[in-house]
């Protein structure tokens, strides 16, 4: 029989301890990796259950929406529509990766709190979870991309290391977020509108229809100071064929940081707590 | 270990199941309410664990202090003590859910906590996803879960049922759905909250029969109830809890004595 040890010692031997023990945390959760997919996975069956066309019924709904917001743009900005239904198409997918995974990241531990009270689960498991499940949702997605990219003729110019490593820096830094609103959200009930309120705002203020013009006063100030802008602009340039900005890799990196430096930190001060909070 | 009977006193081997918690004190922050319309409410209630108003006015209540125990492979310790007095809350924090404020906790052994059947419970899936799930949750692989799915199905005793979803269950049957899984995983600690009375007469028969199965498989069992000829069928131990402070713990045979003190400090 498998024999699992389990030490559990007071909170009050300082910082060092309990990072030490939010380290475990994360050793254990990756270690249990399986457990979040199994959830994650779950979540989605069960989300669309008893309908036909189940996960897909988004991607049907974001493909009605790319064709819609497509059309209009191109008439709106007088750009080819060659040129911007591959730019929409690509915006709305990881853009909506990008706004779920931290809208939903909001829920991880609220939802998870029967498991989180009588069991030694790793709690991180249950941010994984929303990533994963997240994950889960841009491979249905993926229709439209490959659609997108073999349409449009995308496939002869495209640079998929590139991407992938984009997505991976992005993965990174909306990880570190769904940890943060998962538990400022615990703690603060209010937490979860305001994220959605902030996420909509940027939805607007970052190119995922419209595309960016000369980089001239504001334009120049919203895409340099836009984090969102510099995630997205890292998977859908090197997929279109061209060159992200120069300061996008760096920007992802130094973000992905300071921002799990931050995000841990917290975790690793309020872990013990989060169980309370619920 | 095979030679003849151990006697029941011998001393625990390294791998052998044991609990040990010295000194162990919990608070909850108590978040959200006005404390002071929260404290005024409770000053007049009875039951529940002390108070104290902390320092960035928020309510923190110290649900356990300073309590010691000592279990060791074959104890079956049974936890009495009015609603509020740390009972479960003493179980979360067997079970790792909780951290000490202070004090100590040490668990060898893999834990099984039957604290709530619902755990992980997903009405709109069927049953087998179901067993899938909290096979899952409760630690074991996705080949594990396969292996004993069977046994499982077959505990449950619903048959085709299983196909459906659990929204279509009577409580009866989700009842025993929820235990046979509970009860399927191979475990040396056993928290148990309440016997809950689970199904039909038969199947309490054969419930009965696996837990007593899983008692003796199991480590240690430590179970909080209320009901004390559960106490005595299951438990060889026995402690008394109020307010959050411990009694020492006595055989099950003196039961009776320690509930007549008026207190246990």
């Amino acid at each position: 029989m498998e024999i699992t040890e389990h030490m559990l010692r007071t909170g009050s031997r300082g910082f060092r301890d309990d990072l030490a023990r939010a380290i475990e945390d994360l050793r254990r959760s990756s270690q249990g990796l399986g457990l979040a997919w199994s959830l994650a996975w779950h979540d989605v069956v069960s989300r669309y259950r008893g309908s036909i066309l189940g996960p897909f019924w988004i991607t049907l709904s974001m493909a009605v929406m790319v064709l819609g917001i497509g059309f209009l743009y191109a008439e709106l900005q007088n750009i080819p529509l060659a040129t911007t239904l591959p730019f929409v198409a690509l915006g709305i997918v990881f853009w909506g990766l990008i706004s779920q995974t931290i809208i939903e990241g909001c829920e991880s531990f609220v939802q998870a709190s029967g498991m989180l009270s009588q069991t030694a689960l790793p709690m991180l498991t249950f941010v994984w979870r929303t990533v994963l499940r997240n994950l889960a949702a841009l491979l249905h997605h993926l229709v439209i991309v490959v659609a997108v990219i073999i349409g449009f003729g995308l496939w002869r110019t495209l640079n998929l290391p590139l991407a992938l490593a984009g997505l991976a820096l992005v993965l990174i830094n909306i990880s570190w977020m769904c940890l943060l609103t998962a538990i400022i959200s615990a703690r603060f009930r209010d937490i979860p509108q305001i994220v959605m309120s902030i996420m909509q705002f940027s939805m607007f203020m970052t190119p995922v229809f419209w595309q960016p013009g000369e980089r001239v006063g504001l334009m120049d100030a919203v895409l340099t100071w836009n984090p969102f802008f510099h995630m997205l602009d890292a998977i859908r340039a090197p997929l279109m064929g061209l060159a992200p900005e120069a300061s996008t890799f760096p920007v992802l990196i130094g973000m992905a940081l300071i921002g799990w430096a931050v995000a841990f930190g917290l975790f690793t001060v309020t872990r013990r707590r989060i169980v309370h909070y619920l | 270990m095979s030679r003849g009977a151990k006697p029941p006193t011998a001393p625990p081997r390294p791998d052998q199941a044991f609990i040990s918690v010295r000194g162990l004190t919990l608070r909850f922050p108590v978040y959200g309410y006005d404390a002071k319309s929260l404290k005024k409410h409770l000053a007049r209630v009875a039951v529940g664990g002390q108070l104290d108003q902390a320092r960035h006015g928020s309510t923190t209540v110290t649900a356990i202090t300073g309590l010691d125990l000592e279990l060791r492979a074959g104890d079956r310790l049974g936890l009495i003590g009015h609603n509020g007095s740390g009972k479960t809350t003493l179980l979360r924090a067997l079970s790792g859910a909780y951290e000490p404020d202070e004090g100590q906790i040490e668990v060898r052994g893999k834990i099984a906590p039957l604290l709530d059947l619902s755990l992980g419970i997903d009405p709109t899936a069927t049953g087998l996803e179901n067993i899938r799930l909290r096979g899952r949750i409760a630690g074991l692989s996705a080949r594990q879960v396969d292996e004993k799915m069977d046994e499982i199905a077959a505990f449950t005793g619903l048959g085709p049922f299983l196909a459906m979803p659990l929204k279509t269950y009577s409580s009866g049957m989700q009842a025993r759905l929820a235990f046979a899984v509970a009860t399927a995983v191979d475990a040396d600690v056993l928290l148990r909250d309440e016997w809950i009375a689970v199904g039909d007469a038969d199947f309490q028969k054969i419930a009965h029969q696996r837990l007593l199965g899983l008692v003796e498989r199991a480590g240690i069992l430590v179970l909080a109830s209320h009901d004390l000829d559960l106490i005595r069928l299951y438990c060889n131990k026995v402690m008394r809890m109020d307010t959050g402070v411990g009694s020492e713990m006595v055989s099950v045979k003196a039961l009776d004595e320690l509930l007549a003190r008026p207190s246990v400090r």
